[in-house]
């Protein structure tokens, strides 16, 4: 029981970590919240959903299609919605306003254009389960937690390891800075919205085949903010935890105490939380980002 | 400039992509002149045309017209035609006022079919009961349609079974007919609808003698259940009841197969969409719901034929079978009474007994204006398909 409880909390929290980890990444830059996080992440799963029902594409062909989808449309969503307001030096608060417009805005054109219907993703890892110990542990879940954990680890090198990487960790210390000393700011924030939408790729194919899609399937990345400012915004390793954390606790509390009170239990832990760590688990006010 | 005219290009875009969300809303059938207004009985109906629900009320429209052209072929009521005046309300509370009003005020019908939705009903009796006009509700379950703290709403009736006897009707079905006895529910605190069928059920199946293993409850709008799920799991129910709506109820159904739970799911009307299939996949396989009407009722062939014949489409269950019994019921207190006053036509409603009508036998308490022992339909799920399993009156 504790240990099937574990597995699906975990599962969970791995869908929350690959979230926030968009979130987290974009405002250890941008120090904002992109709230459009959550739209990019719907529109990803419609992607791959048409890319294997109407085109019949195999799944690698999907997930690549909805990562590059997804990145493209996080970086267009940049060039339209922020990148004007990067270049009147406008506060964070107009980015975040921005961000909830762009996100409505591309949740009503859904409904206008695709319609409110439900849909669902071939049944791929068709109740696929591996028992461990009396614990049913989905394949599906596994192959997630697998992929998002390797997405992560892949990202997180990328910035410790590589020119571009230490570029980004720069910026997000002090762009200024980092601009005199010739690193192209305008690039560096398209990459990053590369990167952010390429994860909200990978969580709206992960969306796709766990659950359904539909226009407001966003509001999920809600908790993933959520477990983003558990975790202390803008460092990649809080997101994770954050995301784990939160996926955890739901699910131990749904077991252990009652369904019913899981959110009021979980989010008066995250306001306690936040009284003693104001920045989170992981965050460390702005001198230690990415 | 240009800044400013991409700026006010956005917002006429965010406007226009609003509008067309809200586009239509206009009456479907404007009242005539002719024939001759002393000639017609002139029936009201409220009805979804436009929205979300729009798929059921067009298919009920559809269904009265058919129905309605029939008897007039045959000579009418009392010798006169029948008229019927459909108006679009959206299944909107505030609309469905406004059309009630206009039918009762303007074109003076003498009772009206519909609304189909119990939110909408419960306010469209607040116009018809001052105005002294019967309305018969099509699918809307909930009590207070009808009944509201214990008060009788004199002129307010409704064609389907309510909430307490849907809960009946799953219970009875798990017990008997799959011989559970160990239950749980999976409800969605959120919803009225779902919370109190869930404790209809359990009453009603601790009533028989089932145990209830597990009663859960998750928010509205949630996509995971698993939680929940796992805490059901290790109590080996027979039955998982599930009265939600369809995408709660595909996901729930999805996500107790990948736990390995082998209980039998069984829901409610709310489950009653082709959406719960496409959503559940293979999951929902071998699942029972309990219905308002089905499409494979044996008894109601020669009428699914004739739509079909004259609309090229199957009828959108349960409404137009709904409708339809509503008309004859509203018919029938006409020729009952001899008369056309409305106030005489809702106390002959109030003593409508074993009226044939598509879903069965109508019988209407007078005590509560809902219909008496309605039979339920429980429909399964074989091959991905809906399938008729049998017709269900409690005892």
């Amino acid at each position: 029981m504790l240990l099937q409880t574990l597995v699906t909390g975990l599962a969970i929290g791995g869908i929350y970590a690959l979230m926030a980890v968009g979130y987290s990444l974009v405002f250890s830059v941008l120090n904002f919240s992109n709230f459009a996080h959550g739209t990019v992440i719907m529109l990803a799963s419609y992607v791959g959903y048409y890319l294997l029902t109407s085109f019949h594409q195999p799944m690698a062909v999907a997930i690549l299609g909805a990562v590059v989808g997804a990145a493209g449309l996080a970086v267009l969503n940049e060039s339209l919605a922020y990148s004007p307001l990067r270049a009147r030096r406008a506060p964070s608060l107009y980015f975040m306003i921005s961000a909830m417009g762009t996100s409505i805005f591309l949740e009503n054109m859904v409904y206008v254009t695709i319609g409110s219907h439900f849909y669902a993703y071939p049944e791929v890892f068709r109740h696929q389960t591996i028992s461990v110990l009396g614990s049913s542990l989905g394949v599906l879940d596994l192959f997630a937690l697998g992929f998002s954990a390797a997405a992560i680890t892949v990202l997180h090198y990328f910035l410790t390891r590589s020119k571009l990487g230490t570029a980004i960790r720069a910026a997000s210390y002090d762009m200024t800075v980092a601009s005199i000393n010739g690193v192209n700011i305008n690039r560096l924030v398209k990459l990053v919205f590369v990167l952010a939408g390429s994860l909200a790729g990978l969580s709206g194919i992960f969306m796709g085949f766990k659950y359904i899609v539909y226009p407001t399937m966003g509001w999920i990345t809600n908790k993933a903010y959520i477990a983003a400012v558990i975790g202390g915004l803008g460092s990649l390793p809080g997101a994770v935890i954050g995301g784990l954390v939160l996926g955890l606790t739901e699910t131990l509390v749904s077991v252990y105490v009652s369904s019913i009170i899981r959110d009021v239990f979980s989010f008066s832990l995250l306001v306690v939380l936040l009284l003693v760590l104001p920045t989170g688990l992981l965050g460390k006010s702005l001198e230690e980002k990415v | 400039m240009v800044r400013k005219l991409t700026m006010l290009a956005t917002i006429g875009l965010l406007v226009l992509s609003t509008l067309a969300g809200c586009a239509g809303g206009k009456p479907e059938t404007k009242p005539e002149a002719k024939p001759a207004e002393e000639q017609v009985i002139k029936i009201g109906h409220e009805v979804a045309l436009t929205g979300d629900s729009s798929m059921w009320g067009q298919s009920e429209k559809n269904a009265l017209e058919m129905v309605v052209e029939k008897i007039n072929k045959e000579g009418g009521v009392l010798g006169k035609q029948i008229k019927l005046i459909a108006y679009d309300n959206r299944a909107d509370a505030t609309e469905g006022v406004n059309v009630a009003r206009r039918l009762i005020h303007q074109d003076k019908v003498v009772a009206i079919i519909g609304p189909a939705q119990s939110g909408v009903a419960i306010a469209v009796s607040s116009v018809t009961e001052p105005a002294q006009v019967p309305f018969v509700a099509t699918t809307a379950t909930n009590p207070k349609v009808t009944v509201d703290n214990n008060v009788l709403k004199k002129y307010a009736f409704r064609a389907c079974f309510i909430d307490p006897f849907q809960g009946t009707v799953a219970a009875q079905f798990a017990y008997t007919d799959l011989g559970a006895r160990k239950a749980a529910i999976l409800y969605d605190v959120g919803s009225d609808y779902s919370s109190w069928l869930g404790k209809y059920f359990a009453e009603a199946f601790t009533k028989m003698g089932g145990e209830i293993v597990a009663n859960e409850a998750f928010r509205s709008g949630e996509l995971d259940f698993r939680a929940m799920l796992g805490k059901i799991k290790p109590k080996n129910p027979d039955v998982l009841f599930i009265p939600t709506m369809q995408k709660e109820a595909a996901l729930a159904m999805k996500q107790a197969r990948d736990l390995k739970i082998k209980a039998t799911f069984l829901g409610g009307d709310g489950w009653a969409s082709p959406d719960l299939i496409t959503l559940g996949g293979s999951a929902v396989e071998g699942s029972y719901f309990v219905n308002i009407a089905s499409l494979e009722d044996p008894e109601i062939q020669d009428f699914i034929a004739e739509y079909r014949q004259r609309y090229k489409a199957d009828p959108v269950m349960p409404n137009p079978i709904m409708a339809v019994d509503a008309l004859y019921a509203i018919v029938d207190a006409i020729k009952r009474t001899q008369s056309t006053d409305p106030v005489k036509i809702a106390e002959a409603l109030a003593q409508t007994k074993d009226l044939k009508v598509l879903s069965g036998l109508l019988t209407i308490d007078p005590n509560t204006h809902d219909p008496v022992n309605k039979p339920a339909v429980i429909q399964g799920v074989k091959e991905g398909k809906f399938v008729f399993v049998k017709k269900y009156v409690t005892k």
